[in-house]
């Protein structure tokens, strides 16, 4: 028998396994594609309530936005001794883009939820069995996380720019790198975008909003969160006419609670994510001590309400890591369910009195700072003087302790009215970074490399 | 799985369609040592041109039924000995074999194929062969570190010192950058897996919280390590496509070919090995002496004043890795058999204590194997392996939470006492924010990993055809590898830093379950006319292949009431994850040897289908082709020179899901479902990396057989290599995976062979290995990227066009101080060398191995962080920089961020990795001393005794990030590595 007379048997079934189909599907994941080919108003649901949980992604870490930007806007420290970055880049500079978790960070997690929701936008239209105004709904809700997500980016790169993607197919070249007018500008356009939508929308959203955002849950109510992004945006663009327009149709509300607004929500429940800010011992996370003693005195001679609901003294005593030393820890997140504030009516009051402040409004600002002053703080009404510059300081110590550790607002502030060089300094030779770099794969990817913000 | 039987049906019927002759003649005979008439059990006797064989008894007896008629020639084959070729006249029935000694095992028989073997002056390849008597001299947790040394092109470094393994074995350099990094595992013809699973020490250690966010961290185990090494009895190595085409797609990192050991015809013969020993840490990093109070103030802060008393100091380290923990290991062993069935069983008890507490190694195995003839044409091997592994693996590596024990003594200061308080309880450790106490997290946690593991393979071989000058011979074989493998991590609330989220205790369970499936079919022909001009084997298989991989962890927080287990906590983690990959593979190969059999050729092809790949219905094609030309005696002193070339193609597959775009479906909030896009995009044509190798080399044994000289070149390029585009961020995505580049490794191989004495009493055995490797990656699409390490400050792999895949980057500083990052260093050595020398006097026997690597970069970030606590042990020691007076740990602080070359060090070590001195008790003193033993052997031995480095970390050997293809040699907080001492006795009955 020669080789030949095995041929015969052995060849067809060569042939038969070469055709044959050996297919595994990915057990782990659903896919991108199946959303965007087939939506469905569950899946449509499910991607929608997916944007919550990625503009909540970089909130939490001890390495994120709040963490990251309470160091560089000296409202607080990371001590965790596996990484010496948290000092030598944060507080020493200079910051690095090839630092994933410092420098570099920030970025990739609100333009991946910028993803998210553009692939929602693609699908939404394409939804059998979705009305008109459920569409409208979703597409006016995806617009306004969107906007917040931008508006996360343009706060860390500033004056560099930042992208505005395109959401096609991310082999193509990356979007080019607009201004920061253009980003502000872009910001704008899609939270009025969303407006209308949510204006054209029924009265229920088809998917269920986080208890975080409880009371934004019908279209009409997510308007008044939209205005209320908006008129952060509008602030921090200088358009204070604007903002107070913004403010009105916001749910801004003098007798209603101070802390009524949207919230990140935490649970422990698997599959969640949990506050990582929470930090009791201060193992990592510390306060900074100029929050103790910048502090203003009650009628009483205690300190600012604010300061002791929100920053205590570490049970364990002073801890001191490369010459730099604290002895308090925050008491703002208390549990790692902690819901951590996306924005509240505390804070849309104090965006009315700078807005009043700078429409030549300014007896109006003061009566808003008083309003937070007195009810936030303790402390008895402003009694400075009242010109533009004595009721900025005022404002701006106002904004410190009310927006305290969460979301870097000292670190903007002192960058919008050119005071990063009034930050504190621990250690002679430490620095004010005003604004963080790209990272570093987001300057390989472009030829040539931007020339800003590209180490 | 259907497409696979019924090839098998096919082949059946074929194999009954086919004429037999009867043959009804039986040879027997006897084997014996020509030097001392001792009998020869094991040996192989095999009658040449046909499948028939057998191997001699107790006694060395054999006997071969069904031998042709007439004059008809034998090869008598045993390992150490040089191979006997014999003419059996047609009248001969009983005959006598005597074998001479042949220490450097030039007569060996190495398979190449699935389904073929060649002897070794006639290979094409350089293959390694490492025999079981080597892999079992010094015990070892896992068989790699037995091989450490022992495989001329092979770097084989341990990851850690944690008891139970966790070694990479990395073949003829880089062949990867982001695919698989470990060879293929082949137990008796069925795959092995070589997986490495996580514990989940992540949940506690959150080292993937931090700026490197792989999961890699936790110091986990490549299953390997569960093979009993005493059971083996040879190993063989092929280290790159050229050799191991056949394999195909799984081919491209090298085959390991394992065959266990089998019975031999004879009385029951029963052996036992009964090893002690013990275990002592070999190496401690030291910390810095506080001489006053004002020194420690400086670095600690005004609270050190509360600890701080001169004189008085603690070695941590010391009180850490005190223990001196007893080693046994007992191995059993049974084997015999008829004419027509052998038997081998085999036992293992091991129990390894570690130096540290609630650390140490465990196995037991249990193996059977079975050879059952049926008459003279159908054979059945099988063999059942069932093991029990307990690692106890402490807690190591990585963290970004100070609970690791080397994350936290960097920054506890020698004049704190840690030590446990009389009433049990230990003091918070005052310099750490989570008070957290090495010795305590030693005392109270547990870090276990168990895996039972089932091993079973089978082998059908059936001679369908037979005559003068042709056999053919179809072999059936199959076998499954199951496991699981139960990950126990109880961190109780009572643990200093437990409290420090909030949620004292934690308590983590994973389970993996994981299955290899492997059936196959393959056809042999083997043809020589009568001429005897040539002899052709052609041999036809194929294989189905399915590796399924299914893990679930619980992570539980907050345990209320300190209990053990997962419901017990109010914080419950569920993570799922599974991964399945299915292939199905063809081969042919048509061997040829002629011209006096001195010129061998050799050509075959693989064709290879895979679910991983992205059109999962298309096969890709690896053929290969090799030559060897023997010249007897071309000079005075050369008995036989040999030239030759191979090449040949392999794959390394995708790995599971990357060919996918895939959106998370597993994140919610607040318990509602949430689909969100994870970041990495699958291309659309994604397909196996190709490598291309070519090996020439040269083979001489000379001197009359005492001295072999084995000298190999090769080159691998490996194209369409799996990379990883980072893309812009802005995209949304983090990176998209697809096919393309080209990496060239080459290298050169020298293994020297030499018995500078060899009398009736004396024998002295040398060998040398030398190798290096060159890798360059000639072709990038993409941008320069970073393939492992923390960022530059800290040292990076970077991956870029025209340099080596293992350089590391660091920052830099110009003259005139523009920062900048560009190479500091790359982690391949400049070579490596092994020295092995055995040493035969009388009843005496010598062995040592002496491990050298020269060169290759490590970043130490251990010594990083105890500079960084100002607490490394030269960090006070005075030096003049620019006429400035500063410390050696001031001066490189000062220089981190600037100039990351201050933590990179030369990995080049000198290692004793084994040492043994044996004895072979006389047979008249075992037989007065206990009536049933045959023989008894005692020895002394040890493993990695010694190190000579001037590395200053715990070990050269050291990788964060386990098995890598790229970003190994990261030290982080590693477990300190140990040495052992034995003493064993064997008793043979």
């Amino acid at each position: 028998m020669r080789p030949m007379r095995l041929a015969p048997a052995v060849l067809p079934l060569i042939a038969l396994c070469a055709c044959g189909e050996l297919t595994v599907p990915d057990y782990n994941n659903t896919s991108l594609d199946d959303l965007r080919n087939n939506p469905t108003p569950a899946k449509v649901a499910q991607a929608a309530q997916g944007l919550l949980v990625g503009t909540r992604t970089m909130f939490g870490p001890q390495n994120g936005y709040i963490s990251l930007l309470g160091i560089v806007g000296r409202e607080s420290y990371n001590f965790d001794a596996a990484d010496p970055r948290f000092i030598t880049e944060m507080l020493i500079g200079p910051l690095d883009g090839g630092s994933p978790a410092f420098g570099g960070n920030l970025f990739g997690a609100p333009y991946l939820n910028i993803r998210n929701a553009n692939t929602l936008l693609d699908a939404v239209g394409e939804t059998p069995g979705m009305s008109a105004e459920d569409m409208d709904a979703v597409r006016g809700f995806a617009k306004t996380i969107q906007a917040l997500d931008y508006l996360l980016v343009i706060n860390t790169r500033d004056e560099y720019g930042a992208p505005i993607a395109s959401g096609g197919d991310p082999r193509d070249p990356p979007a080019p790198i607009a201004s920061k007018a253009e980003v502000f500008a872009h910001i704008v356009q899609l939270l009025d975008e969303a407006k209308t939508h949510l204006q054209a929308a029924g009265s229920t959203f088809p998917f269920t909003m986080s208890p975080g955002f409880a009371d934004f849950a019908t279209p009409a109510d997510f308007l008044e969160f939209n205005r209320a992004i908006k008129a952060r945006v509008d602030v921090y663009m200088g358009n204070y006419s604007a903002a107070l327009t913004s403010l009105s149709e916001s749910f801004l509300d003098t007798s209603a609670p101070l802390d009524f607004g949207a919230y990140h929500t935490y649970t422990t429940g698997s599959g969640d994510l949990q506050n990582l800010l929470f930090d009791p011992t201060g193992r990592a996370i510390l306060a900074h001590p100029s929050i103790v003693t910048d502090a203003q005195q009650r009628p009483g001679g205690s300190p600012d309400l604010r300061l002791t609901t929100k920053v205590v003294p570490r049970a364990e005593g002073p801890r001191t890591v490369q010459g730099i030393t604290t002895d308090v820890v925050f008491s703002i997140y208390n549990s790692n369910t902690a819901p951590i504030p996306v924005i509240t009516n505390e804070e849309l009051i104090l965006l009315r009195a700078e807005a009043r402040l700078f429409t030549s409004d300014i007896p109006g600002a003061i009566q808003d700072l008083n309003l937070i002053r007195t009810t936030a703080g303790g402390l008895g009404n402003y009694a400075g003087p009242s010109t533009e510059a004595a009721v900025l300081d005022e404002l701006l110590y106002n904004r410190r302790y009310s927006l305290l550790f969460q979301g870097g607002h000292r670190w903007i502030d002192a960058r919008r009215f050119d005071r990063l060089a009034t930050l504190p300094l621990a250690v002679a030779g430490h620095t004010v970074q005003p604004r963080f770099p790209f990272p570093e794969a987001e300057c390989l990817a472009r030829v040539p490399a931007p020339t800003e913000g590209c180490g | 799985m259907r497409i696979t039987s019924s090839l098998l049906f096919s082949l059946l019927v074929a194999l009954w369609s086919v004429p037999l002759h009867a043959q009804d003649r039986i040879l027997t005979g006897t084997v014996v040592d020509s030097a001392s008439a001792a009998p020869l059990e094991g040996a192989r006797v095999t009658v040449r041109g046909t499948p028939l064989g057998t191997l001699a008894g107790a006694n060395g007896r054999f006997a071969l039924r069904g031998v042709p008629a007439g004059d008809f020639g034998i090869t008598v084959r045993m390992i150490g000995y040089r191979a006997v070729d014999r003419l059996v006249r047609a009248g001969e029935n009983d005959i006598r074999i005597a074998m001479v000694r042949d220490p450097l095992e030039l007569d060996e028989v190495v398979v190449t194929g699935q389904a073929t073997a060649i002897e070794r002056r006639n290979l094409p390849n350089a293959i390694a062969t490492v025999s079981g008597e080597a892999v079992s001299r010094v015990s070892a947790p896992s068989v790699e570190n037995a091989l450490q040394g022992k495989v001329v092109g092979a770097v084989i470094q341990t990851n850690g010192g944690a008891p139970g393994g966790g070694l990479q074995v990395q073949m003829r350099g880089v062949t990867s950058i982001n695919a698989a990094s470990e060879p293929l595992y082949v137990v008796d013809g069925v795959v092995m897996s070589n997986t490495a699973i996580p514990s989940n020490q992540n949940a506690v250690t959150r080292a993937a919280g931090g700026s490197n966010p792989s999961l890699t961290q936790d110091a986990q185990v490549n299953r390997i390590a569960d093979l009993n090494p005493n059971e083996i009895e040879s190993i063989e190595v092929l280290k790159g496509a050229s050799a191991a085409a056949i394999y195909g797609s799984r081919a491209s990192n090298g085959v390991v070919i394992i065959t266990t050991k089998r019975g031999a015809p004879g009385a029951p013969r029963f052996g036992l090995t009964q090893r002690l020993g013990f275990a002592q840490a070999s190496n401690s990093l030291g910390t810095r002496t506080f001489n006053t109070l004002d020194e420690a103030v400086d670095a600690w802060g005004d609270d050190a004043a509360l600890y701080f008393q001169p004189g008085r100091t603690f070695d941590h380290e010391d009180q850490l890795a005190h223990r001196t923990p007893l080693l046994s290991e007992t191995v059993l062993d049974l084997s015999g058999g008829s004419e027509n069935t052998q038997y081998f069983l085999s036992g293992l008890w091991k129990k390894d204590g570690g130096i540290i507490d609630n650390t140490g190694y465990q196995k037991q195995s249990i193996r059977a194997n079975l050879d059952q003839q049926f008459g003279s044409r159908i054979d059945l091997d099988v063999g059942v392996n069932v093991t029990r592994t307990l690692a106890q693996r402490g807690l190591s590596n990585n963290d970004n939470a100070s609970v690791s024990y080397y994350m936290v003594l960097p920054f506890t200061p020698s004049f704190v006492d840690l030590s446990r308080n009389d009433d049990g309880t230990y003091p918070c450790n005052p310099f750490i924010g989570n008070c957290s106490n090495p010795l305590q997290t030693a005392a109270m946690m547990r870090n276990d990993e168990i895996v039972w593991r089932y091993f079973g393979s089978g082998r059908l071989g059936i001679s369908a055809f037979q005559s003068e000058t042709q056999n053919l011979r179809f072999n059936v074989l199959g076998g499954a590898d199951y496991f699981i493998q139960e990950n126990d991590l109880f961190f109780p609330p009572e643990l200093n830093f437990e409290g420090d989220d909030g949620q004292p205790g934690t308590v983590l369970l994973s389970n993996t379950h994981s299955l290899n499936l492997n059936i196959g079919a393959n056809a042999v022909h083997g043809y020589s006319p009568a001429s005897g001009a040539f002899t052709a084997t052609t041999s036809l298989g194929v294989s189905y292949a399915d590796r399924d991989q299914d893990l679930s962890r619980i992570t539980s927080r907050n345990i209320v009431g300190g209990l053990d287990i997962v419901s017990a906590g109010t914080n419950v983690q569920v993570i799922g994850q599974r991964q399945r990959v299915e292939t199905v593979s063809l081969f042919a190969q048509e061997e040829v040897l002629m011209l006096d059999d001195r010129l061998l050729l050799t050509a075959g092809i693989n064709a290879d289908q895979t679910s991983a790949n992205s059109d999962d219905e298309k096969l890709y094609f690896y053929p290969k082709a090799a030559g060897s030309y023997r010249f007897v005696s071309p000079l005075e002193v050369v008995d036989e020179l040999k030239l030759r070339a191979a090449y040949g193609e392999s794959g390394n597959q995708p790995l599971f899901g990357q060919k996918f775009t895939p959106l998370t479906a597993t994140q919610n909030i607040a318990g509602l479902p949430a689909l969100v896009t994870q970041g990495t995009v699958g291309a659309a044509d994604l397909r196996p990396e190709r490598q291309r190798e070519i090996e020439g080399g040269v083979d001489a044994t000379m001197f009359d057989r005492r001295a072999t000289l084995e000298l190999t070149f090769y080159q691998k390029n490996v194209t369409d290599l799996l990379l990883q585009r980072t893309l812009a961020p802005s995209t949304g995505f983090v990176t998209e995976i697809f096919n393309g580049g080209e990496l060239r490794t080459r290298g050169l191989e020298v293994g020297l062979g030499i018995i500078p004495v060899q009398t009736a009493n004396a024998e002295w055995v040398s060998r040398i290995n030398f190798f290096r490797t060159r890798s360059k990656i000639l072709d990038l699409p993409v941008p320069t990227f970073r393939a492992g390490g923390f960022g530059t400050a800290l040292g990076a792999f970077e991956i870029a066009e025209g340099a080596s895949p293992t350089q590391i980057v660091g920052n830099d500083t110009l003259p005139d101080g523009t920062g900048i990052v560009r190479k500091i260093g790359d982690a391949t050595p400049d070579f490596n060398m092994s020295f092995s020398n055995d040493l035969r006097f009388g009843r005496f026997q010598l062995s040592g191995l002496l491990d050298w690597q020269k060169g290759g970069s490590i970043i130490n970030l251990t010594k990083f962080l105890f500079d960084l606590g100002q607490n490394t042990v030269d960090f006070a020691d005075p030096i003049t920089v620019g006429g400035v007076q500063t410390t050696a740990g001031a001066r490189r602080l000062d220089l981190f961020g600037r100039q990351t070359a201050v933590y990179l060090e030369d990995a080049s070590y000198v290692k004793l990795r084994e040492v043994t001195l044996a004895y072979t008790v006389p047979e008249d003193l075992v037989a007065r001393v206990w009536g049933a033993a045959q023989y008894a052997v005692i020895s002394v031995s040890g493993r990695n005794l010694l190190t000579f480095t001037d590395y200053t970390g715990l070990d050269p050997e050291v990788s964060n990030f386990g098995n890598q293809n790229i970003a190994r040699n990261i030290d982080v907080a590693p477990f300190p590595p140990s040495r052992s001492f034995w003493f064993s006795v064997r008793v043979g009955f």
